[in-house]
């Protein structure tokens, strides 16, 4: 035969079929005969609908005390002028006052730079740092290492980078200075950089976080993909973005929709560092909400804020958790 | 395609040797299987070839070009993995493609190949979909697909039908025999199923605790194996050992067992000329004949232990003073278990081994 001499040019050029695979089907797959099997007349029961109910009604009546509660009392509020003892309707007036409030709209833009801030920073680096600690000598201790920014609280460290960054003092600031990033005037207290100094705290603290997620997920990345994928013809670099990341991708959302969500929330370093000054550069909408309820104590208003970030850090949870079901089916 | 050499290859993990001093010349188009039990070192032998492994001494030669030093992606080989590694986040026609993609094909020529392998196999129906989607015997398809739309000098497959059912093995190794000889080109297929090395291969390499044990032909490997281990790790089932005297009477050399004395032919003693003593005789299943009644001239004697039916064979197995050695006989043999049976050995298809180094007389 000289079909054995082909290149697989030719006999790709022929479109011989080397699988018979659809004779193999019609030989092995013989159906079997329908079946004649009768149903079982009587099923076992299973155990009723009332009983899970029971099961779960302890943790449904705490959350209920401890949250379900106040957000009613919330939205309660959020329809009221609020005072000490009294609460009077007020037509709705505090959630139409928000739309000609030019600190509140001011607040979600800030807040939206911070937070996208925040994220690509640590996005970035998270996974630059795993990708270098993965599998290097004393990767264990490093990692170690490397997570004590998180054991510290936000407030304390919202402190001790107040004093890193102070103008006269502060061991940054004389760093900044001397590679001639910044003039006198410490970080904080110009309006053009004061919101890089808060980020770049939330970044030093909650790196460790991504690096630890995309750490585990790196473990999980099939060897023998990107073995295959070299043999292929796949430079290092090149392997990275098309194996390893894609791998990545479901353990980088859970972190995107940690990080986020903890950005609308947590302000704690941010409160110390700036509050939300100089003038209003810094005041992202938590410090803003922070300042009307309780420092104006206009809790009618501070509550319709609030129910306003509520509702927008649900549906960008819900677009996230969408994407991320999206990536699970199709691994599945 | 092209010929591979492996020149003294080793490969060491610490003090540990996986491979210890390799030479196999494997001439261009040949199918060449790789076998031996987990942890004989068939695997790092593979990923060596494909650049995954480094070379801890000796060199590999494609085509008299030493290779060592080449980073996979300069090899120019395909490889099959075991687990058929596919990307997941890839359709069936873009994994197929990586690997034209990768060479800076343009895309009017990609989809030419892909649509042309994946027709040859059978999958063009399957192009959308993603490697989740598919059963096993079709992902595995798709990892064949990927390594055939290039002209690789070589094909490496990693156990790739291991993780098949035992039909779709079957069927599987036939479809892959065709294609490469269809091809023609070099491959090394690594497996630790001898039938599939037996039933596919050109040449058969087996490798026990880094060492290679015989190198050859199929029918070479089964029919004269270098030492017991070969003999007793190729056939199915397992040849049989009996640990025999020589015994000299009248210029007659005989194999002689509390169960038998059997004469040997003239070359085989010839081939054990000098030695005495104790040897290892094997014989395998098939080489043996089993009947109820003694025959004229009765050979072995012992009795039934346990018969199994397998379908189309019966194996039997028969307890001897100190052993139990297994017989391949028609389904239709009616002894059970305990009552007296006679075996007659072919010998031209026995063999002798040296007790201690099991080294193969004949």
């Amino acid at each position: 035969m000289t079909d054995i001499t082909l290149s697989p040019e030719n006999s790709l050029r022929h479109g011989e079929s080397l699988f018979r695979v659809r004779q193999l089907q019609d030989n092995v797959e013989a159906r079997p005969a329908p079946s004649r099997i009768a149903e079982p007349t009587r099923l076992n029961p299973l155990p009723s609908k009332a009983y899970f109910f029971w099961l779960m009604a302890p943790a449904i009546i705490l959350l209920a005390c401890i949250s379900i509660y106040p957000f009613f009392w919330m939205i309660y509020m959020s329809l009221h002028e609020v005072d000490i003892g009294s609460a009077t309707w007020n037509n709705f007036e505090n959630f139409t006052k928000l739309f000609t409030d030019t600190r509140y709209l001011k607040g979600w833009a800030l807040l939206f730079q911070y937070s996208l801030m925040c994220l690509a920073l640590q996005i970035g680096i998270g996974v630059f740092l795993a990708v270098v600690l993965n599998g290097a000598r004393f990767e264990k201790v490093l990692v170690t290492a490397l997570l004590m920014p998180m054991m510290m609280a936000p407030i304390v460290a919202g402190l001790v980078w107040y004093f890193l960054y102070n103008g006269t003092f502060g061991w940054y600031h004389w760093l900044f200075q001397s590679l001639g990033l910044l003039d006198a005037k410490s970080i904080l207290a110009s309006p053009n950089t004061a919101m890089l100094g808060i980020v770049l705290v939330d970044v030093w603290q909650w790196t460790p976080l991504i690096t630890l997620i995309t750490l585990a997920g790196l473990k999980r990345v099939p060897q023998d993909q990107l073995e295959a994928n070299m043999v292929d013809g796949a430079s290092p670099l090149r392997n990275f973005f098309s194996v390893t990341l894609p791998n990545l991708y479901p353990v980088l959302l859970i972190a995107v929709m940690l990080r986020f969500m903890d950005n609308f929330r947590f302000i704690d370093s941010a409160l110390v560092l700036t509050g939300g000054g100089p003038g209003n550069a810094t005041k992202i909408l938590p410090i803003y909400l922070f300042e009307v309820s309780f420092k104006f104590f206009k809790l009618g208003r501070g509550a319709a804020i609030a129910l306003t970030l509520l509702v927008v850090t649900i549906i960008l949870g819900m677009i996230l958790v969408k994407v991320f079901d999206r990536q699970q089916t199709r691994k599945t | 395609m092209a010929r591979v050499t492996f020149r003294n290859v080793w490969k060491k993990y610490g003090d540990f040797a996986a491979v210890k001093d390799l030479n196999i010349d494997c001439p261009d188009g040949t199918f060449l299987s790789i076998l031996g039990p987990s942890g004989c070192g068939k695997s790092s032998t593979m990923r060596m070839v494909a650049g995954l492994e480094h070379i801890s001494a000796g060199d590999i030669l494609f085509d008299d070009k030493r290779i060592n030093d080449l980073a996979p992606k300069d090899r120019d080989v395909a490889m099959v993995f075991e687990n058929y590694a596919l990307y997941p986040h890839k359709s069936v026609f873009e994994n197929m493609a990586n690997p034209l993609k990768l060479r800076g094909q343009d895309t009017g020529r990609i989809k030419d190949r892909v649509t042309q392998a994946a027709k040859l196999l059978e999958i063009g129906h399957l192009l959308e979909r993603r490697p989740q989607e598919l059963s096993g015997g079709q992902k595995q398809r798709v990892a064949i697909g990927r390594a055939i739309v290039r002209e690789p000098k070589l094909f490496l497959f990693d156990e790739p039908i291991a993780h098949l059912d035992a039909k779709l093995r079957a069927h599987m190794r036939g479809e892959i025999k065709h294609m490469q000889r269809t091809l023609g080109t070099t491959m090394v297929y690594v497996t630790h199923d001898q039938l599939e090395a037996m039933s596919m291969a050109d040449q058969i390499a087996v490798m026990h605790e880094g060492e290679l044990q015989q190198l050859g032909s199929p029918r070479e490997v089964y029919n004269k194996p270098v030492n017991a281990w070969v003999a007793g790790f190729v056939g199915e089932p397992a040849m049989n050992f009996l640990t025999c005297e020589l015994t000299r009477e009248a210029d007659r050399l005989s194999l002689s067992h509390p169960n038998f004395s059997l004469a040997l032919k003239p070359d085989q003693a010839g081939c054990l000329n000098g030695s005495a003593g104790t040897v290892r005789m094997g014989v395998r299943p098939d080489a043996l004949a089993i009947s109820m009644t003694r025959p004229a001239e009765p050979v072995i004697t012992g009795e039934v232990f346990v018969t199994e039916l397998l379908g189309g064979d019966m194996i039997v197995e028969v307890q001897l003073a100190d052993a139990r050695i297994r017989v391949k006989t028609a389904p239709e043999f009616a002894g059970s278990p305990g009552e007296a049976c006679y075996l007659s050995v072919n010998r031209d298809k026995w063999h002798a081994f040296d007790i201690d180094t099991g080294r193969a007389y004949f």
